[in-house]
């Protein structure tokens, strides 16, 4: 299972539509230019794919002889000549699938040999490997119908059964709905014709104009309180469901399926439950979705990212898997960019707002957390191998310098990475000293009795008075701000046997939360520390922005 | 009669049959219903019957007419290029590889056949591939396959083919290198070595001979055990209705030339009177006999055209070269007929071309120069076709100079006239030679063949001339040739063996 995933208008349907087409099972679609790169039809168009072709499908109907490709993990390959040394024995043996699109607005189906000479590739063989596609257009029901390729087409299995089924009809008499009326207008037509030496002996039936298929009139009919009702008037999550369940019934492990909006149509536990279906059942799958359920529910899937600028990458899955276990949102952002944790989220969050002078979300930029220092960098190195764009903020915690040094490399502008600190520190280490006593009062005026306990729990205080910790702080030649940030970082050194954890969970009384953090830009903005912060804030900021197409800003407006 | 228990053993579920096949025994009887049969019940693929010559292909495809989406008949060379086409990039052969190989005498087959072969041991999915859309394989006339081709084969049984080799050691007359006695030695411990390794049968009813004479049929598969356990056959008597033994020396001062005194000749002229396939033991001997018949038996050419072959590669590599270009049209006509000698025409040919036709002359001279132009005009294979088209217009027109002049190789010529119109020689060649391939001519009723020719092919009447020492030695290979020689004829078969130097694989006394 392929899980496409990224913005808007950034092709994902344009994915499944290549892959649709290149395994249609019908000569019947019909191009434009519009279907070519700019518009230049002179230029054609080529969609390419590797398959293995499972025993149960045939080559052999082909006149020449189908030779495969061997697969080397990455390619498909011409196996080495053993005359030339040891080479590997060929033992993956796949195909190469082609359609082109011509000059003529034509569509040309291929199987490329290894010797890139091509066999034409049939509408029947292209049927044998069962393309199960649901699109996210209304008219999505066409497997429910006896349409040539369709699911119930494969499922009746019987080539003759439309020609059977239209001489049927063709023998329906309609004369007693004609009407004595009637009967005799027809009567006096056929004396004209035979006069006139035309065929003769007419009488009504059902007839077609050419190219609509009888098929396309046949389909399921359920049963709804004693009446018969096309499948295809039930709702668009139904109708997918059935179409799957049909196409499951025929085939088990040869098909390719290719859905577009997955969670169309379905609640959260029947898209739950499709997915399920897709897992256990089907070949291989290419299904977009914008349902953080859909990519949730989703563990043994491969994810992949199209940027904004088309590129598509493969994320490595056992990197992401936490991120897409707890903030799947994470990747239907148009940008997300990774906060370490709570402080960072709330403080990106703010300096975000003013920056996009709105909520960044409408521009599709969401804020993730990315559940600590070590996961994070592997999330980011997962998306990074890709060249995806991603932008994050995150602390330094004085390990892994190597592999972050590669993620900033490759990131830029777009990673801030705190240095030599974290977050608290960067804000704590410019603010004045007569400003640090702001921190230990709360909203309403009075002492924050929690943050000085934190302070009086390290300082070894029972009274955990200003006063009391200041002169213990005098006494110890040490100085208020240090006290405040080992605090406010929930720095475990020193602690008395048993209060470690103690120690550690101090940052939840100062900024580890996301309302800690937008407290923590409120003072990173004050006019006295924004000028020494906003030398490593702002290209983040504006990375962000030009992301999103939006311009770039000289000066944050914080007022 | 061996022929129940050989169809029953085809039907089992063996994945290795070999059956040992003397000529006109059924073989390609039983190959044939066999692969009908088989061809219906597969529940997919094909039969793939494998042979070695173009004819045989010709006379499979008679056996098994209408199933041609069930049974694919095809040489082992074509299956071999096939796999090498597509895989040459891989291989390190060239694109033109149907022209290729027929160079050097058709050596490209042979690199060719090596390659595939170690490519198909290497490569499950090449082999199997094969061995999916032919999961059975029936081969014919196995004695003539090179080493490297039983490896191709034996590649489809490792893919998962099930194999029916048919084979007679007693006509591998193609063994390369066939005429030493340690090659063909190789080739006879190749064959027990495969039957010792598969299920094993022989066929022994001379159905070939029922319609015709039945005792002719015994004689010759009790010659057949006689030149197998190395003895003479006897010729002492008529031994059996249908033989008729000829006394006749070749008294032609010219070693290649064959011809009789009148008394001699006139029983030789009453059996080659009617339809019949005239028998010798080399292409020399085949020109020889068609001159002493004064060119009224048509050459039986085959499939092979090495003259065009050679023709082609030359005009490839001497274009825009006149002079080397006359010298290949100078080649290639002494190749296919009698009469256009370096002496007679090709010298004034090529100096005509060296000299660009300055000097103006008449009668026959002036015909070698309209030759000459077509070459001064296009110094390609064009010019090339197109002298060899003024040449045949020429003898057709009996122009003077030309009126003496005899194409032997009809066919020959017309295709090298043929490569006029492609734009490229080499793709000319391949498109001559596939053409060949699917056009399975038949030889015409009257005929002169070399034996190598005739072989797979049979007809009513038959005369081998000459059964003498000269032509049929003391060596397996000679052996091979002889049996093969005398197992064509279903109803006469005239040997005629001169009075003075017999073969020494006959017993006249």
């Amino acid at each position: 299972m392929n899980l496409i995933l990224g913005g808007g208008d950034v092709g994902k349907t344009t994915i499944l539509d290549a892959v649709g087409l290149l395994l249609s099972a019908s000569n019947a679609a019909t191009i434009s230019e519009a279907d070519y790169w700019r518009r230049e039809n002179t230029d054609e168009f080529s969609i390419e794919g590797i398959v293995s072709l499972p025993l149960s499908v045939d080559p052999n109907n082909f006149s020449v002889q189908l030779m495969p490709w061997d697969w080397n993990g990455a390619d498909a390959v011409m196996p080495g000549d053993p005359q030339d040394g040891d080479v590997p024995e060929a033992k993956h043996p796949v195909y190469r699938l082609r359609v082109r699109g011509t000059a003529d607005l034509e569509l040309v189906w291929e199987i490329i040999q290894p010797d890139e000479s091509t066999i034409a590739l049939s509408a029947a063989f292209r049927k044998k490997i069962g393309l199960i596609r649901l699109s996210a257009d209304d008219r999505n029901d066409r497997d429910l119908r006896l349409v040539f390729g369709s699911a119930l087409d494969r499922l009746l299995a019987d080539p003759a059964i439309k020609a059977r089924i239209a001489k049927k009809v063709a023998e329906q008499d309609f004369s007693g709905a004609v009407g004595d009326a009637g009967v005799k207008a027809l009567e006096a037509l056929d004396q004209r014709l035979k006069a006139a030496s035309l065929p003769s002996g007419v009488k009504l039936g059902l007839t077609s104009s050419q190219g609509l298929s009888i098929g396309a009139l046949i389909g399921l009919l359920a049963d709804r309180d004693g009446v018969a009702l096309p499948m295809t008037s039930w709702g668009a999550g139904t109708r997918r469901m059935a179409a799957l369940e049909i196409a499951a019934s025929t085939q088990a492990d040869n098909s390719v399926t290719v859905i577009d909006e997955v969670e169309r149509g379905l609640e959260p536990y029947r898209l739950r439950q499709l997915i399920g279906i897709l897992k256990s059942t089907f070949g291989q799958s290419f299904v977009t979705t914008h349902s953080p359920i859909a990519i949730q529910c989703s563990a043994h899937a491969d994810l992949w990212y199209l940027d904004a600028a088309g590129a598509i990458g493969g994320l490595n899955r056992e990197k992401i898997a936490p991120q897409q276990q707890r903030d799947p949102e994470t990747f239907l952002a148009k940008l997300a960019v990774i906060a370490e944790g709570p402080t960072e989220i709330g403080f990106l969050r703010r300096l975000l707002r003013l920056a996009f002078k709105g909520d960044p979300l409408d521009c599709g930029v969401r804020v993730c957390n990315g559940q600590g220092n070590a996961q994070m960098l592997a999330l980011l190195e997962a998306i990074g191998m890709t060249g995806l764009k991603f932008a994050a903020l995150a602390d330094d915690e004085g390990v892994q310098g190597g592999r972050w040094g590669v993620v900033k490399a490759a990131m830029g502008a777009r990673l801030l990475r705190w240095e030599g600190g974290c977050t608290e520190e960067a804000v704590l280490r410019h603010l004045p000293e007569e400003r640090l006593q702001e921190f230990l009062k709360d909203a309403e005026g009075g002492s924050n009795g929690e943050r000085l306990r934190t302070l009086a729990d390290r300082l070894g205080l029972e009274d955990k008075s200003l006063p009391a910790i200041e002169a213990k702080l005098v006494a110890l030649k040490s100085s208020l701000r240090a006290l405040i940030i080992e605090a406010a970082t929930g720095k475990p050194d020193g602690s008395p046997e048993g209060k470690r954890n103690d120690w550690k969970a101090h940052g939840r009384a100062w900024f580890k939360s996301i309302a800690g953090g937008d407290e923590l830009a409120g003072y990173a903005l004050a006019d006295d520390v924004w000028p020494k912060l906003e030398g490593s804030v702002l290209p983040l900021l504006n990375a962000i922005l030009t992301s999103v197409d939006r311009p770039a800003v000289e000066h944050l407006n914080h007022v | 009669m061996s022929d129940a228990s050989v169809a029953a053993l085809l039907r089992s579920a063996e994945p290795l049959v070999v059956i040992e096949a003397p000529a006109g025994c059924g073989k390609t009887f039983q190959g044939a219903a066999y692969a009908r049969e088989a061809s219906q019940a597969l529940p997919q693929g094909r039969v793939l019957i494998l042979t070695h010559t173009h004819g045989a292909c010709g006379v499979f495809a008679n056996r098994t007419r209408g199933l041609s989406s069930r049974v694919d008949i095809r040489t082992i060379d074509s299956l071999v290029i096939q796999v090498a086409t597509v895989y040459r990039r891989a291989l390190g052969l060239p694109d033109n590889l149907s022209t290729w190989a027929y160079q050097n005498d058709g050596e490209g087959f042979d690199i060719m056949a090596i390659k595939v072969a170690g490519y198909m041991e290497r490569h499950p999915i090449v082999r199997e591939a094969l061995a999916r859309r032919y999961p059975l394989v029936i081969c014919d006339e196995h004695q003539d396959a090179s080493p490297a081709q039983h490896r191709v084969i034996m590649a489809l049984r490792a893919g998962g083919a099930r194999l029916r080799i048919f084979g007679d050691p007693l006509q591998a007359i193609f063994v390369s290198g066939s005429k030493s006695n340690t090659a063909m030695a190789a080739a006879l411990s190749r064959w027990e070595g495969l039957k010792a390794a598969s299920a094993f049968d022989v066929l022994d009813h001379p159905h070939r001979w029922e319609k015709g004479s039945p005792e002719l049929g015994r004689w010759v598969l009790d010659a057949r055990a006689d030149l197998k356990a190395r003895r003479p056959i006897s010729l002492v008597q008529s031994a059996a209705a249908g033989l008729i033994v000829l006394r006749a020396t070749n008294v032609a001062q010219v070693r290649t030339a064959y011809q009789v005194c009148r008394d001699d000749r006139r029983p030789i002229d009453a059996a080659a009177a009617k339809e019949v396939m005239v028998l010798a033991a080399s292409n020399d001997r085949v020109r020889g006999l068609s001159a002493f018949w004064d060119r009224r038996i048509p050459i039986w050419e085959g499939h092979t055209r090495s003259a065009l072959a050679d023709l082609v590669r030359t005009t490839r590599e001497q274009s825009g070269q006149p002079v080397a270009l006359a010298q290949s049209v100078l080649t290639f006509a002494g190749a296919i007929g009698v009469g256009f000698s370096p002496s007679s025409h090709g010298d004034r040919l090529v100096k005509e071309v060296r000299e660009g036709c300055a000097r103006p002359a008449r009668g026959k001279p002036a015909h070698i120069q309209r030759i000459a132009r077509h070459i001064l005009d296009e110094p390609s294979h064009h010019g090339v076709a197109g002298a060899l088209g003024e040449l045949h217009d020429l003898i057709e027109a009996k122009a003077d100079g030309f009126g003496d002049i005899k194409i032997v190789h009809r066919g020959e010529l017309r295709d090298a006239i043929r490569l006029k119109a492609f734009t490229c020689p080499d793709e000319g060649f391949a498109e001559i030679a596939r053409r060949r391939s699917h056009a399975l001519p038949a030889p015409p009723s009257r005929s002169l063949s070399t034996i190598h020719k005739a072989k797979g092919l049979e007809c009513d009447n038959a005369v081998l001339i000459a059964g003498d020492q000269d032509q049929f030695g003391d060596t397996d290979y000679a052996r091979c040739k002889l049996y093969v020689a005398l197992s064509r004829a279903k109803r006469r078969l005239t040997v005629v063996v001169s009075h003075d130097k017999p073969s020494p694989l006959f017993r006249l006394a």
